[in-house]
């Protein structure tokens, strides 16, 4: 990565100034508010415990796509573990904190772990059943008072010499929020943002980027019910604590802030928390039509605005702009023609092969259904550094067979040797380390964020630690050198497929499907791979397009990456491969020159319908 | 030890009801309407409340059902009708639904205030004796009842074309409706089903229960975990769910302690949920499917 480094620049101080103005305006609002009555104290306090929860919440409902409806039961554990080790057993409090984090991360650990492996609902159900079952316990044991609840301890006040600095439990709130906006924040900002989406909207893509997508959602998860340990932990303090603090209601209010103030956004989750917590006060009517009323606002936000407040004031703002540029907006410069003069040229590979094949899979046996065979005793041989055509009749086994070597699927019985290792047993996100990466037939990316944001998940598994660094990510050099050189190498990716700064810009969603085959082309090889596969690449694309990729591709190739290519359009096949391997109903037909291939009877007959 | 299976199996038939209603609407629409129990309270609230003005019974009854099936269709029209428009798989009716739940149950609480109202005994007054046990005729009716829908169910589903399309629709809608499956009319029906189940369910407890706005949050998460002993997938499962939690909890009450039955079903939902996260049957099911297909391999490697 050593010429994208000069691309470097520093950082913009705009935006180191825009962050100490947002803290010292943190700090005097906090101050303030250290002075305030009791009751308002008690307000804010109970807002900004809510504001943690909604956003540990949205870490994994927001970015992840998993509703966890067990927020209510991690947050009553920490609450409760935290008096009961105080009142009952004197630990002290700064000690209780970091333990009731770890504690629910091994909650979360655990619950992840086992409900993670199904489905989505799967999550959501036992989220729920765990909240119902910790509201039970609470209810019946005696440590924790049972119905009626127990006192939360009381939280030391700053000796007389701090006296000036008002109530310290604001502070330790204060302090508790501002270090969950921080981590989310930066995660937000890192480079693993764009990966937990690829994991949400995307994860055959993610996997064959090298993201172990359980794995990271798991590790979210248990991220979010540590960040849930803070909420409780603080909320202890303001006074008593009881089970209809924390039944599965709760769960459903924290959802209901996250989803009114705007999924996936950094101050939707505190908009919505500080609505929902206030509401109750400022609606001072009869308890019941309040819950009425409340009830309501849950089917409101859901059936009326399922974009949140953000999301409606973000698309008024995009209505005012596009009513005042001019340009339309979305795509810019769509010059969808190789730049390859000012496109950097891929680095050489610099590893040494000794094995003349960069790819060897050897008597295939597939099926999805026992019985019903759809690979039989296939063979796929790669020579390292060639285009290899994989072409067949529909139906063929074609994609199963590309799916099996990038480990989307395993076979029955074969081995795949990559680069020397045998992978057959290795599951899809293990593959890009050994070399290998891959685009899909339908291109499948995160179509919310940008192209240049899509081309970088490619980059994964060229930088270690991303998902453990992103927790501080812009606090680290590391982070700001690592995020630089991904733009750069995104942006360089795309360059050389023909795409622009206009074209990075661009969200997915907004692009044509042939830029989007072009988008993931760069994603597949930004990365550099010593061996790329593309299933159809050419699906949807126009004849300057076509040219483009073959371009590409006889680039690539002259610098030492092997492809194979999965296509219909037989003319592009024979005049880009140089090897090419014929399946026709799940069996092996031809494989061999381009040449022989051509002239083969065989391969006339079932495929060219000679 | 007869008479706990008694007492369980009258209890589980309630549950498993409500299970059903959970169950039915979930196997054709993929939603799990949360507002269950709060549309069992309302019959049981309105059949308490006619009745007191003088109502005759089976009026009471009557209207009580067609409340219920009112209800479920709201939910349906306010509440998951608009969320689906927009995705068939986004949890949104999630929320939705719970918030209807609140808004019926407090609705309820400021109408007919937040005290238990007395309920017509029905058939509880006299007992039927089985093998020394004693049941009241009540319990005798939902076991019946519940016995009744399972058949009824599973004789929509095989036999008819109704219930086979029921089956294509929640395995695919868009194809189902391809072949001439009305998709729409299937989930409003499905709903009203599951309001008239509801309805039955509030006739049949009521006269244990007694009328109180806030019955339903406990009877909606029994059904909720009995559906989730039978799976979610599968709606005589989840009858059958209600009545392995009704015997279970029988058992907990008289043999661990009288409070036992607030926390044990849990315990088992959870140990449920770790071992067999598709329900106790689907799990039988595919151990079934598992033999067959390796008695199928065995047969076809001798061929």
């Amino acid at each position: 990565m050593s010429e994208l480094t000069i691309n470097q620049r520093r950082p913009f101080s705009f935006k180191k100034l825009a962050i100490l103005l947002f803290l010292v305006l943190y700090l005097v609002l906090t101050l303030a508010l250290a002075h305030t009555s009791n009751y308002d104290q008690g307000l804010f306090l109970v807002g900004v415990v809510f504001a943690i929860l909604a956003l540990s919440l949205d870490l994994v409902a927001g970015t992840l796509g998993l509703y966890s409806l067990g927020h209510a039961g991690l947050f009553a554990i920490s609450a409760y573990t935290t008096t009961i080790l105080n009142v009952n057993y004197h630990w002290n409090l700064a000690l209780i904190l970091p333990f009731v984090i770890c504690v629910n991360g091994v909650l979360g650990l655990i619950i992840g772990a086992l409900s993670l492996r199904v489905s989505g609902l799967y999550f959501a159900i036992t989220t729920y059943i765990f909240t119902l079952l910790v509201t039970v316990l609470i209810q019946n044991l005696a440590i924790t008072g049972s119905y009626q609840g127990i006192p939360g301890p009381p939280f030391p006040n700053f000796p007389s010499s701090l006296s000036s600095m008002g109530t310290a439990l604001v502070w330790a709130c204060s302090f508790a929020l501002l270090v969950t906006i921080a981590i989310i924040w930066s995660i937000r900002r890192s480079a693993a943002y764009p990966v937990l989406l690829s994991v949400r909207d995307a994860e055959p893509f993610a996997a064959s980027a090298g993201v172990r997508t359980s794995r990271t959602r798991v590790l979210v998860f248990t991220l979010s019910a540590s960040i849930a340990a803070l909420a409780g932990w603080a909320f202890c303090f303001l006074g008593f604590l009881g089970p209809s603090d924390f039944s599965g209601t709760i769960s459903i209010n924290i959802l209901v802030m996250v989803i009114l103030g705007g999924m996936n956004t950094l101050v939707g989750p505190i908009i919505g928390a500080a609505f929902i917590s206030l509401f109750p006060v400022v609606v001072a009517w009869n308890p019941l039509w309040q819950e009425v009323l409340f009830g309501a606002i849950f089917v409101f936000v859901i059936v009326v605005i399922p974009e949140g407040i953000v999301g409606v004031f973000n698309r008024a703002v995009r209505n005012i702009r596009a009513h005042f540029s001019k340009k339309p907006p979305g795509l810019v410069e769509p010059t969808a023609t190789v730049a390859t003069t000012a496109a950097p040229s891929i680095e050489k590979l610099d590893e040494v092969f000794t094995s003349e094949f960069a790819l060897e899979a050897r008597h295939i046996d597939f099926s999805y259904v026992p019985g019903v065979p759809v690979l039989v005793n296939v063979d796929l041989v790669v020579r390292r550094g060639s285009i290899h055509g994989l072409i067949g009749p529909n139906g063929s086994g074609k994609s199963t067979l590309v799916n099996l070597l990038s480990g989307q699927l395993s076979p029955n019985a074969g081995s795949i040797i990559l680069n020397g290792h045998e992978v057959g047993h290795l599951p899809a996100a293990e593959r890009p380390k050994y070399g290998l990466m891959r685009t899909f037939q339908s291109a499948a990316m995160v179509r919310s964020i940008t192209t240049k944001d899509n081309v970088s998940i490619g980059l994964y598994s060229k930088y270690r630690w991303i998902l453990s660094r992103s927790l501080i990510w812009p606090f680290l050099p590391s982070g700001h050198r690592d995020g630089y050189s991904i733009d750069a190498g995104a942006r360089a990716a795309l360059a050389r497929v023909g795409m622009g700064p206009g074209w990075a810009r661009a969200k997915v969603a907004d692009i044509p499907h042939g830029v989007e085959q072009l988008t993931q082309l760069a994603a597949a090889y930004v990365g550099t791979p010593s061996v790329l596969i593309l299933d159809e690449p050419l699906a949807g694309l126009s004849a300057g397009e076509v040219e483009t990729i073959a371009g590409i591709l006889r680039d690539l190739s002259s610098s030492g990456v092997t492809i194979i290519v999965v296509e219909h359009q037989t003319r592009f096949i024979f005049s880009v491969c140089d090897e090419i391997t014929v399946i026709a109903a799940g069996e092996l037909v031809k494989a061999g020159a381009a040449s022989d291939v051509r002239a083969d009877s065989r391969v006339r007959e079932v495929y060219l319908g000679q | 030890m007869f008479q706990v299976i008694l007492i369980g199996l009258s209890n589980g038939a309630i549950y498993g009801i409500v299970a059903m209603a959970y169950a039915l609407v979930y196997y054709v629409t993929r939603v799990i309407n949360f507002a269950n129990g709060q549309i069992m309270m309302a019959s049981v609230m309105v059949t308490a409340v006619l009745t007191m003005h003088q109502v005759p019974i089976p009026w009471a009854i009557l209207a009580a059902i067609a409340t219920s099936v009112a209800l479920s269709l709201v939910v349906y029209f306010i509440g998951v009708g608009p969320v689906l428009r927009f995705s068939r798989f986004s949890f949104a009716w999630l929320v939705s639904t719970l918030g209807l739940g609140i808004i019926i149950e407090s609705l309820a609480a400021v109408i007919w205030g937040v005290g238990s109202l007395p309920f017509p005994a029905l058939l509880n007054s006299k007992d039927a004796i089985i093998f020394g046990a004693r049941m009241p005729w009540q319990g005798v009716l939902a076991v019946v009842v519940s016995l009744f829908l399972i058949a009824a169910f599973e004789l929509l589903r095989r036999k008819t074309l109704f219930g086979k399309m029921g089956t294509a629709i929640s395995t695919d809608p868009e194809i189902a409706s391809s072949v001439g499956g009305n998709v729409l009319a299937y989930t409003i029906l499905v709903f009203a089903l599951a309001g008239l189940l509801l309805g039955v369910a509030g006739i049949l407890v009521g006269p244990n229960s007694f009328a109180d706005a806030y019955l339903g949050e406990g009877f909606g998460i029994s059904g909720f975990v009995a559906l989730m002993i039978g799976g979610v997938d599968n709606p005589s499962g989840a009858m059958t769910g209600g009545f392995i939690l009704g015997i279970l909890q029988a058992f907990a009450v008289t043999y661990i302690n009288p409070q036992a039955d607030s926390w044990f079903p849990f315990a088992v939902v959870v140990v449920v949920l770790l071992l067999l996260p598709n329900g106790v049957f689907t799990a039988v099911g595919a151990i079934k499917q598992l033999t067959e297909r390796l008695g199928a391999r065995t047969a076809g490697a001798k061929s």
